[in-house]
């Protein structure tokens, strides 16, 4: 990320409210000691780099942050909260910088990968992990340890359990309802709408990595075999 | 805040509501059987209901669905046990995170709180925010005395590597029972059910799920990650690995397999919830702790866990 210079911003946080649901506060008190990007796992594998995004923040760069594949590599783990002198909750304001960078269009292809098993399954049966195994790998793994076919309702059976987790039908219409009325099914087709149109933001998934090694010794097949298992 | 402070505020009725996570409930089943046998042993009822779903909160930090919408949805699973006047416990650290998370939000915020009410009140429901919820760790830690007089097979001998997580120390610092950076209640408890304690060095780094980065970065950010942690973890040769979230489980569990079919080295930790650890220790029936659910087995482990129960046998006449 090429930094370019403005004036630090004043009034920041006040704006910056807005823009995250009031849910971040305090980035104007970032001290740019850099201690969060020192221990960051995604910053020691990529050009990511947490105080770096609070600069071009309070620069006034936020389009830039908002538009950035680096806004996508943050892993949630809270680790520079809890070493970060000034006690900024930077994971929060990610997850709040990508739902404005979804309002300008970007990151739907991402969203788009993780609403696909989880947001459905949860709209579905009440649960954002389904009972079925979609690596075939683990599932041969699972029925030679437990000596059953490897499927988790057989598990579940052995011992003593209910094949899947019952959710009420008071549950599942309960839950459905508040989806509906907030808006969260809306977003769900959008997402849909969204990402069959246009393919504009592709930086490489899984998928096209089994293009790229697919060769005489097939290493990445395992993926193959999770794509099969969803689709079937 | 001091351990002390969490620990006096953590109360531990004889009947706590269980919050059943998903993962623990449809990928790794032995964590909701495990945690109900340990603590009837206990004299502790968990209580589960039909109408808890998904937290919910999940997806809002994974960004498939607004704040406004995910906060009435976690409020309504947290009334669920407010309707039973239970405390809930959690075993997951993402349910903890955003259970916890939610409600501060809404009752530090009463109009916040008010809308999602009248919401709720469509579906017969109300969040009240009367009730504690607590994460795993605080109310095993606070048993910790009663489950030492309790075991009935020893850990002694068995070699355990802790993995805490993220969410509950490092986005708690404040209010966790624990430090962030050198924790030691896990290891507490395994050594008071007589376990050693095998220590390496990337013991507080992440498990590599970065909740959506296995997903959407799996290949240059999540396994790379993973792979770190294990090479670390793999040197001090545990017998088994420890950790107190399914998601956690569910990575270094199943990325291990992934590894090993990749040809990226053997690895063969079995990763065990610190619930059916403690459902071990205390007797609870192998099948129902679920170790078949796992992808990395369990058969050494229990071979050498047994074999060290029969020499304690011998020795104790
Ligand atoms: S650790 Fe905190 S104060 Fe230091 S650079 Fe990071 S966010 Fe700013
Ligand atoms: S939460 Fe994100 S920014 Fe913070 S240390 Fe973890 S990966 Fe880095």
């Amino acid at each position: 990320m090429h930094e370019t210079n403005k004036e630090w911003l004043p009034g920041f946080d006040k704006k910056f409210a807005e823009l995250t649901h009031q849910m971040v506060k305090d980035l104007e008190k970032c001290l740019q000691c850099g201690k969060c990007t020192g221990q960051c796992p995604a910053a020691k594998l990529s050009s990511y780099n947490p105080r770096e995004i609070i600069r071009d923040l309070r620069m006034g760069n936020v389009d830039k942050v908002i538009s950035s594949h680096e806004l996508w590599l943050c892993f949630f783990c809270s680790g520079c909260y809890a070493v970060c002198p000034r006690d900024i909750n930077f994971p929060f304001a990610v997850s709040m910088l990508r739902y404005a960078a979804l309002a300008q269009g970007y990151g739907w292809e991402e969203v788009k990968e993780i609403k696909d098993p989880y947001a459905q399954d949860y709209y579905n049966t009440g649960l954002s992990v389904n009972v079925n195994e979609r690596n075939l790998g683990v599932k041969k793994e699972i029925a030679k340890n437990s000596g059953t076919d490897g499927r988790i309702e057989t598990v579940r059976r052995k011992m003593g359990l209910p094949p899947k987790r019952k959710i009420s039908q008071r549950a599942m219409s309960e839950i459905r309802f508040i989806a509906d009325a907030t808006g969260m099914t809306d977003l769900f087709k959008e997402i849909d709408k969204k990402v069959a149109k246009e393919k504009s933001w592709n930086y490489g998934s899984p998928a096209d990595l089994v293009k790229v090694k697919k060769g005489p010794n097939q290493k990445f097949i395992d993926i193959e075999d999770e794509e099969k298992e969803r689709i079937s | 805040m001091a351990r002390q402070q969490v620990l006096e505020k953590t109360k531990v009725s004889d009947r706590i509501f269980l919050f059943q996570p998903c993962v623990g409930s449809n990928k790794y089943p032995g964590l909701i059987t495990s945690a109900t046998e340990f603590f009837r042993k206990l004299g502790i009822e968990l209580v589960t209901s039909d109408d808890q779903t998904c937290c919910g909160g999940f997806l809002t930090f994974t960004n498939v669905a607004q704040p406004t919408s995910t906060m009435p949805a976690v409020a309504r699973n947290i009334a669920v046990a407010e309707e039973m006047g239970l405390d809930i416990l959690t075993l997951c650290n993402g349910c903890h995170t955003f259970l916890t998370e939610f409600s501060h939000f809404m009752n530090d915020r009463p109009p916040v709180k008010n809308v999602v009410n009248v919401i709720l009140s469509m579906i017969g429901r109300e969040y009240k925010g009367s009730q504690d919820i607590y994460h795993s760790l605080e109310i095993i830690y606070k048993l910790k005395e009663k489950i030492r007089k309790n075991v009935t097979r020893s850990l002694s001998g068995m070699r355990f590597a802790t993995h805490y997580g993220c969410h509950y120390l490092n986005g708690f610092k404040k209010t966790a029972l624990d430090d962030p950076h050198m924790p030691t209640i896990m290891e507490e408890l395994i050594e008071a059910m007589g376990g050693e304690i095998a220590e390496y060095g990337e013991n507080r780094t992440c498990c590599g799920t970065g909740l959506t980065q296995i997903i959407i970065n799996k290949e240059t950010l999540s396994l790379p990650h993973t792979k770190m942690k294990l090479d670390n973890l793999n040197a001090a040769e545990p017998d088994a690995v420890v950790v107190v979230c399914p998601y956690c489980l569910a990575q270094i569990d199943r990325m291990q397999q992934k590894l090993n079919y990749r040809g990226s080295g053997d690895y063969k930790v079995p990763v065990i919830h610190l619930v059916q650890l403690v459902g071990l220790a205390l007797g609870v029936d192998v099948v129902k702790l679920g170790f078949d659910a796992h992808a990395i087995s369990f058969k050494n482990f229990l071979r050498k866990f047994e074999s060290v129960q029969a020499k304690a046998e011998v020795v104790n006449g």
